[in-house]
């Protein structure tokens, strides 16, 4: 379709303004607060708060530990489940079916997710009284108001995440190299291990950063199934902003909490280009 | 491969599981909506609608629906009417800053939820809009943005371009063709998108939370203040009511578009 200049700048100026004036700019805000002290001058003193104070240091591992957790468990669960929906499920209807299954958790609120944990995970829930009914144990687990709570609620409120976009990359890999390791003589193992996985990896890559990334930054989720008894950055973010009503150190927390969110993804660039330049070194051809 | 790893049933009953796990905790909801007793049970005891009546008679959730149905609403048509044309130029067009542009339509998908939220309210508040109806909309319309777009340049993507080609040589001005030619041939892409930004306002809380208030508060931000102090099978109620939600639209989605193409891009 013919455009043209004037119709790309009429088109497009609405949309811009708009993002500029309630995303940008917003953002931008946020960032110059977080960098002044309390009479509107240039300072650091917020960030050396956060970083030489060891209650801002614990929340911050607190989330960090829990975000890794969360990324190896859903790692576990979600790549059998994508392997088993692009490769074992032959039924096109039950194929939709379990698309369906994966995508509804989505829909609905992190509140309602969460909350369905409640009723599981407490001291008469529906996992302690099947465990002791299966005598593995013998009395109640505390499973609920600490971080057990929350790793089980975000593995439950993220697979989908990994599911998808692993199961996205090996819906479209090609079959027939999987037949050629197999004709070359590669038992399932080594085809597994030397031509699937591979190939899916960058599928597990982004499914692992995007969970990540939503763990790090999760609000609702950890609050519910903490009882208050853990704390998490998004936490301490909510409460500066909520109730102590200081904006300037909340938006601290949150420039910090922003780059706790994005360390997995920019130390995993820095790995790639690291790795590219080693073969290109070597003479070989990066891929 | 996997399969034979885990013996030939291995994978298929580890996957069961999992897919029973995804199921479970949603199913537990619902089931104890429909307890007869007043506290939360699982399994449920006895079977009444009681809870869904007490629903339907709490006027502090039933205005907090309202509150979020207008708020989706209103919201989903303006991300579609910012998000419709900037896809198309972005699908169509080629000029200079296009990454740029691109960048910023697509950033809010990468920045934290709370991290946006927190941004409309201390922007909000310099300006004099915080914690109004004004503020909780603009927050929705920049989360829905990159959604809509990523839809529509994906139906624009499997459109051919030599169609409204044709139109033009044939004397229809843009609007004509943009109107006639492009847009029914997108519409199913386009309205699943108005759906995904729709869910996405109608569940969200990070972005919602700081610029609600006692009157203001969209649905699921009183249903998480009210769990912090009661929990009772009213909660289930409400909950089961989203899970119903939830089934619908991804039926409408999936009967649009598919569900599988429009999960996996």
């Amino acid at each position: 379709m013919r455009i043209g200049l004037w119709g790309t700048v009429l088109l497009l100026a609405a949309p811009v303004a708009f993002m500029l004036a309630f995303f940008a700019a917003p953002f931008a805000a946020v960032v110059v607060s977080s960098l002044q002290n309390p009479d509107g001058d240039w300072s650091a003193a917020n960030y050396i708060r956060v970083v030489s104070d060891p209650y801002y240091l614990k929340a911050l591992w607190t989330t960090i530990s829990i975000a890794l957790w969360v990324t190896v468990i859903t790692f576990l669960l979600g790549y059998p489940l994508a392997y088993f929906m692009a490769f074992r499920v032959r039924n096109r209807w039950f194929k939709r079916l379990l698309y369906i299954i994966v995508v509804t958790p989505l829909f609905t609120s992190n509140v309602v997710r969460a909350f369905s944990w409640i009723i599981l995970l407490g001291r008469n829930g529906f996992v302690n009284d099947l465990l002791m009914w299966l005598h593995l144990i013998d009395e109640p687990l505390p499973l609920l108001f600490n971080k057990v709570s929350i790793v089980i609620g975000l593995s439950y409120i993220m697979l989908p995440f990994m599911v998808l976009s692993v199961a996205a990359i090996l819906q479209n890999t090609d079959t027939r190299l999987k037949d050629a390791a197999r004709d070359l003589g590669a038992g399932p193992w080594t085809t597994f291990a030397c031509v699937t996985f591979p190939l899916s990896l960058p599928g597990v890559v982004s499914g692992a950063l995007m969970v990540f990334t939503l763990c790090v930054s999760a609000y609702v989720t950890p609050s519910i199934l903490s009882g208050g008894r853990e704390v998490v950055m998004s936490m301490l973010v909510f409460q500066q902003y909520a109730t102590v009503l200081n904006f300037s150190f909340g938006a601290t927390l949150a420039v910090t909490l922003l780059i706790t969110a994005f360390v997995l993804l920019v130390a995993y660039q820095i790995a790639r280009l690291g790795y590219q330049k080693s073969r290109r070194l070597r003479g070989l051809n990066a891929t | 491969m996997l399969h034979r790893l885990f013996g030939h049933f291995g994978l298929t009953l580890y996957s069961w599981l999992i897919i029973l796990y995804l199921v479970f905790p949603l199913a537990v909801l619902i089931a104890a909506s429909f307890t007869a007793s007043d506290f939360l049970a699982f399994p449920p005891k006895g079977f009444s609608l009681k809870w869904y009546a007490r629903l339907a008679g709490n006027e502090g959730f039933i205005e907090a629906a309202w509150i979020s149905i207008k708020l989706a609403t209103i919201a989903t048509l303006l991300a579609l009417a910012l998000g419709v044309p900037a896809a198309l130029i972005l699908a169509r067009q080629r000029f200079r800053g296009k990454s740029v542009v691109s960048a910023l339509f697509i950033s809010p998908l990468l920045l934290p939820a709370i991290v946006i939220g927190v941004s409309i309210l201390q922007y909000a508040h310099l300006l004099g809009f915080a914690r109004t109806f004004w503020a909780l909309l603009v927050g929705h319309v920049v989360i829905m943005v990159p959604y809509v777009i990523r839809t529509t340049m994906a139906s624009l993507g499997g459109l051919p371009m030599n169609i409204e080609e044709a139109a033009q040589d044939l004397g229809a001005n843009r609007f004509e063709t943009f109107f006639l030619i492009t847009l029914p041939q997108i519409k199913p892409g386009v309205i699943a998108g108005g759906l995904f930004a729709f869910i996405i306002s109608w569940i969200n809380v990070e972005v919602s939370i700081f610029n609600s208030t006692a009157e203001l508060v969209p649905i699921p931000v009183k249903l998480f203040n009210y769990i912090q102090y009661n929990i009772d099978p009213l909660v289930a109620a409400i909950s089961a009511v989203t899970v119903y939600v939830a089934f619908g639209v991804v039926f409408l989605i999936d009967a649009l578009v598919g569900i599988d193409k429009a999960a996996t891009g």
